[in-house]
């Protein structure tokens, strides 16, 4: 079987004072990788102008682009108008489901959306108390049940979780400890360990670090722009000579 | 003088919610009546509206803007998984 290049970037923040600036940097792509991953937080303010330069600076590439939303980009409440725009412009948006990616015969699939926090096992919140409390773990629990399983009816040669917000502390590492329960949660990681896959990759720690793995073993990797500091990082997926 | 901590908390809010930043990752360090902002952004645009919404949330504040831009870099080597 053929290896898969897969491209992966997150938190580019797109807005108007940076239009075409992204576009540049990701000319060529398709000599490198043969999909896109984008993992959340497109744009600063989540308008659908900031939605608008996103779609232009990712579509009509020559390799499939697949995105999830991040934290900012539901901060207007135009989230689905955001994903309508970016659908329309053919990028495949994750909103917690799968899909499958043709790449000259090879399937990749990929599961996933936004996540949430709530934090690590043994440090994080549970669902009990006030409601506000149990509304934000139970939205966590839900979303990863979601994932576990489009993770499970993915019929696809290779699996990657494609999320904003981090399944594990270890590419958290220079983030402060006392926001970790912001920046991700360890129910993520259990859904992908419960159904496999190849690859996690997240972005939203700007001051975390790039590599870590789950409890039950899959490679995970933090693409936020400023800790990968390139346009997109490439992993190879099922062999040494891509 | 007001406790430099809900200074630093003030201006941290400010960056988060104003619309003009909604910066999430900008660590804000008060000593005395010096404000230090430190993180990176992608533009200097971007690095100066930080700088206003933070010298208005902490009015007779001396601001010391130590902000670095990203330097987003062409692609650099794969790695093999």
């Amino acid at each position: 079987m053929r290896e898969l290049r897969i491209a992966a970037v997150a938190d580019i923040h797109l807005g108007e004072d940076l239009r075409g600036h992204y576009r540049k940097k990701i000319e060529g792509i398709e000599r490198r990788a043969d999909v896109l991953l984008v993992g959340g937080d497109l744009t600063r303010h989540g308008t659908i102008a900031e939605g608008r330069v996103v779609a232009e600076e990712l579509s009509g590439l020559p390799i499939p682009v697949v995105a999830v939303l991040g934290n900012h980009d539901y901060h207007s409440d135009h989230n689905q108008e955001i994903v309508d725009v970016l659908r329309d412009a053919g990028i495949t948006v994750l909103d917690d489901e799968g899909a499958v990616v043709p790449v000259d015969g090879v399937r990749l699939g990929v599961a996933g959306g936004k996540g949430f926090g709530g934090g690590f096992a043994g440090k994080c919140a549970s669902e009990f108390g006030e409601p506000e409390t149990k509304a934000f773990v139970r939205h966590t629990k839900d979303i990863a049940e979601r994932w576990r399983r489009a993770l499970k009816e993915l019929d696809a040669d290779h699996k990657i979780v494609l999320s904003h917000y981090s399944p594990v502390k270890d590419t958290l590492m220079g983030e402060p400890p006392e926001i970790y329960p912001f920046l991700g949660s360890y129910m993520l990681a259990e859904a992908a360990d419960a159904e496999g896959a190849d690859l996690f990759i997240h972005g939203h720690a700007h001051a975390g670090t790039e590599k870590g793995v789950t409890p039950g073993g899959i490679r995970v990797r933090n693409v936020a722009l400023p800790v990968i500091k390139h346009a997109y990082t490439v992993y190879c997926l099922n062999g040494d000579d891509c | 003088m007001e406790t430099p901590h809900y200074v630093a908390a003030r201006v941290q809010r400010a960056l988060a919610e104003d619309e003009r930043t909604t910066e999430l990752g900008i660590r804000v360090d008060v000593r005395g009546e010096q404000v230090y902002l430190r993180g990176q952004v992608s533009c200097d645009e971007r690095r100066h509206q930080i700088e206003n919404v933070a010298r208005e949330a902490a009015p007779g504040l001396h601001v010391h803007n130590e902000i670095t831009l990203v330097e987003v870099r062409e692609p650099g080597e794969e790695e093999h998984l």
